[in-house]
């Protein structure tokens, strides 16, 4: 009979304020004011009220009652608890507290810096959240939890590297080559704690679908399957706000839970901490993840934040971002992974909306982490080593970046920097191409949106598209070699 | 005799991506004699380049260098085929001569080449039977594509309007030349059924042929738009704005227009032809149907009924070409044809 592990991913991301404009007479102090959105302070004491508070209390009961499990808060939510609802932030200090409860590590920001090519930022991180842990719980966490889930060989180098005896990830059965997730494997010899997608979206996703035929999901009948799974342990891991929020209390979530110990002892079935299963069982197998997971939709790999050319124009300009990045706050507040998810453009991912609006809600939100990331540079161009370099080759908004067109309209290609510019030579049309170039397009952005006269003037009398192409790549490489 | 221009002077040479390329100008009364003209500038250009350091591989294409590849015939040589003089023609034989003169040609490169190449198993297969290339001499290697090139972030609502459409009027696209081997009558045919169940469809005919007045004619009460021949920009407008893609060919090699739909993420309705039928799973990553108007008509309902399944079958469509027709996989296969060519 499995044992039953069960974690809670607890966190709240700074949403960008979407009537942001830039405002060169606000001061370095107030920027939070007019990069953030006011809606964030509305939106966590709405969680706090449906979720954080009546949740906690419910489960500092249990874990009185000798329930066990484990929690995993992001450093941007504890910032809004403190400012916001210290209330819940003091139950979750007694979570954190509680003999029965574990505290897991993660990214500070619940960032996404684990996908850059340099891991140094990821690392820095993690230690910026095991810090906070340590100085507001008196904990250590010993077990990670990346963002998301997001794993791979290289990140699980990395959290062995940082010390962790353990991590989790998804259950993934193209990567478990349909073994079982209810067992402890190895990743390049670090300890991998796996999901159960199918035991954890009973609760999450399926605990109100009516038409399911297990509705309505009794904590007896849950119980009995955790019991009659095959395997170790079984690990389920929900997101917090489950409980009240995407769950009303109507929906008997609540009840569900609370019955959930008892039911579990009937059975026979221990609820275990992450770094006890990590003590008790051994692995039985090796894991070995070549391209990127996560718990995210059901491709669960990393196209829900890197999916669409916008998500991957925003990720690309980011990771770019570091050289720019001598105050490093807000480039880090702009790593958090939801904000990419806002741009997401799946079908379905919007429910029953018609994909048209959806696209425009992506579009939006991506229009505005580009306005916020473009004034972010725009204010740190005097911080870098070469301020002309940097200023060419700097993210631009969506107002100022050049948007490749033909005579009878906008072609669906936009250049954001010089990169993307250089980039786009080699894949727009050619009449695209002839047509700015016969306007001077190419020579007026140079010199007006990157403001580089040098670059501006070499071009003005090239005509042929490839000369023109490596001209202007050749600068490009030159700047980047002189702000590195 | 001195010549007044230096043979350097006579040829463009450009630099891209560290590939040099030779130009030549040919002269000629018909495409047969032009292409004789083009084989022997390209033999003369060739040969300026080869003193020094002699080229390992050389690979043709077509008939329309077989003329070069007569001359060059010693060294080792690869033929990749595109399609067949009989493919064009609509899978008939032609009795004209430069129908003649052209699938001689095609046999007689397939005879002299060390190795051979076809986009498509079933060309492979036409080219096998039609011009008697021996099996272990062809290999299949299939076109490749660069998706980022088609794939635009763009209002199709904004598009559909410049044409006169409703934003979220469905939008059908055909792209090709307007000839009988692309099969675009077999769609205005179709047409007429689908407006019966879809009333807001709109039909979008892009390319130029001899076919376009008939065309015109027989779709005179349909909600068609022949826009003609557009510049790539404009394709590319058209192809991330339109709902579906329908290539209804009655031959197809390989259908690159289905690489193109693809990475823009559009669903397909295809002929179940050739390159078209190797390459789509159905109701996987696209819909293939015989080249008749009735089937094309329920293929082209089956997606419309259901908007989303046509944006999921689209999805499914990138993916594969992200897998198996990027160039970097196939520049392996080419690679690997080359090492089993033997002088």
């Amino acid at each position: 009979m499995p044992a039953l592990s069960i974690g809670f991913e607890v966190h709240q991301p700074y949403r960008l304020n979407r009537n942001f404009a830039p405002d060169p007479k606000v001061k370095k102090k107030d920027i939070a004011n007019l990069y953030f959105d006011e809606v964030n302070r509305d939106l966590l004491l709405r969680i706090a009220e449906k979720c954080y508070i009546p949740a906690t209390s419910m489960i500092l009961d249990m874990l009185d009652e000798d329930f066990s499990c484990a929690f995993s808060f992001s450093g941007t939510l504890i910032e809004q608890l403190e400012k916001w609802s210290p209330d819940a932030l003091a139950l979750f200090e007694q979570v954190a507290r509680h003999r029965n409860a574990e505290i897991l590590g993660q990214t500070y920001y619940h960032s996404i810096a684990s996908c850059f090519h340099d891991k140094t930022e990821f690392v820095e991180q993690v230690r910026m959240h095991t810090t906070l842990m340590h100085e507001l719980f008196h904990v250590d966490p010993g077990v990670f939890e990346n963002t998301e889930f997001t794993f791979n060989n290289g990140i699980a180098d990395c959290i062995k590297d940082m010390g962790f005896c353990g991590t989790f990830t998804e259950g993934v059965d193209r990567i478990l080559d349909w073994r079982s997730p209810n067992y402890l494997y190895t990743c390049r010899d670090i300890p991998v704690l796996l999901r159960n997608i199918s035991l954890s979206d009973d609760i999450a996703f399926r605990f109100t679908n009516r038409s399911w035929d297990k509705y309505p999901l009794q904590a007896d009948t849950y119980a009995r399957w955790v019991a009659q799974s095959t395997g170790d342990v079984v690990n389920v891991f929900l997101d917090y706000e489950s409980f009240g929020e995407h769950l009303w209390p109507e929906t008997g979530i609540f009840e569900f839970m609370r019955h959930l110990p008892g039911e579990l002892s009937a059975q026979d079935v221990p609820a275990v901490l992450p770094s006890k299963v990590l003590a008790d069982y051994s692995p039985v197998g090796t894991i070995d993840v070549h391209e990127t997971i996560s718990w995210a939709d059901i491709e669960k790999d990393t196209s829900a934040w890197m999916g669409n050319d916008k998500q991957r124009t925003a990720f690309h300009a980011l990771e770019a971002a570091h050289v720019y990045a001598k105050d490093k706050q807000f480039w880090r507040y702009l790593q958090t992974s939801d904000h990419f998810y806002y741009m997401a453009s799946k079908y379905g991912s919007c429910g029953e909306v018609h994909s048209y609006f959806c696209y425009l809600a992506g579009e939006e939100a991506f229009r505005t982490y580009m306005r916020i990331l473009a004034d972010y540079e725009e204010r740190a161009l005097r911080y870098t080593k070469n301020r002309k370099a940097a200023k060419t080759l700097r993210i631009l908004s969506p107002e100022t970046a050049f948007h490749f067109s033909s005579p009878s309209g906008f072609i669906g290609h936009t250049a954001y920097s010089l990169d993307q510019f250089c980039e786009l030579l080699s894949i727009v049309p050619g009449d695209s191409f002839q047509y700015h170039l016969e306007r001077g397009d190419f020579t007026r952005w140079i010199k007006e949106a990157l403001g580089d006269t040098d670059l501006a003037d070499s071009i003005r009398d090239c005509t042929e598209r490839q000369e023109f192409t490596d001209l202007v790549c050749r600068w490009r490489e030159h700047l980047w070699s002189r702000l590195r | 005799m001195k010549s007044t221009t230096s043979p350097v002077a006579r040829y463009r040479t450009k630099i891209i991506s560290e590939v040099r390329y030779h130009y030549c100008q040919p002269h000629g009364n018909n495409i047969v004699e032009y292409c004789d003209s083009m084989s022997r500038g390209m033999v003369e250009n060739f040969q300026r380049f080869d003193r020094d350091q002699r080229f390992d591989y050389l690979h043709f294409n077509d008939w329309h260098a077989v003329q070069a590849l007569h001359v060059l015939q010693d060294r080792n040589t690869l033929l990749t085929y595109h399609s067949t003089e009989y493919g064009r023609n609509g899978n008939q034989f032609g009795d004209w001569w430069e129908y003649k003169e052209i699938s001689g040609k095609e046999w007689y490169g397939g005879l002299i080449a060390k190795r051979v190449t076809a986009v498509s198993a079933t060309l492979k297969n036409e080219v096998m039977h039609l011009y008697n290339v021996p099996d272990w001499k062809c290999d299949v290697v299939p076109n490749g594509i660069v998706p980022r090139q088609f794939r635009a972030e763009i209002d199709a609502g904004e598009v559909k309007q410049a044409y006169g459409i409703h934003p979220f009027a469905p939008l059908i696209l055909f792209i090709g030349r307007l000839v009988y081997q692309k099969g675009p009558d077999l769609l205005i045919e179709a047409m007429k059924i689908v407006c019966q169940n879809h009333r807001d469809a709109k039909l979008i005919v892009a390319g130029e042929g001899d076919m376009r007045q008939f065309l015109m004619e027989r779709a005179r009460d349909l909600p068609a738009n022949f826009v003609g021949y557009i510049p790539d920009s404009e394709y590319i407008r058209l192809l991330n704005a339109c709902d579906l893609v329908v290539i209804p060919s009655r031959n197809e090699p390989f259908g690159l227009v289905l690489l193109e739909a693809w990475s823009a993420e559009k669903g397909v309705v295809a002929s179940n032809v050739g390159g078209l039928s190797e390459n789509i799973d159905t109701f996987v990553d696209g819909l293939k149907v015989e080249p008749e108007p009735g089937s094309l008509a329920w293929g082209i309902n089956t997606i419309m009924d259901e908007p989303s399944q046509a944006i999921a079958l689209g999805k499914k469509g990138r993916k594969k070409v992200e897998r198996v027709f990027m160039w970097g996989p196939i520049g392996k296969k080419v690679t690997e044809t080359y090492s089993r060519v033997v002088a």
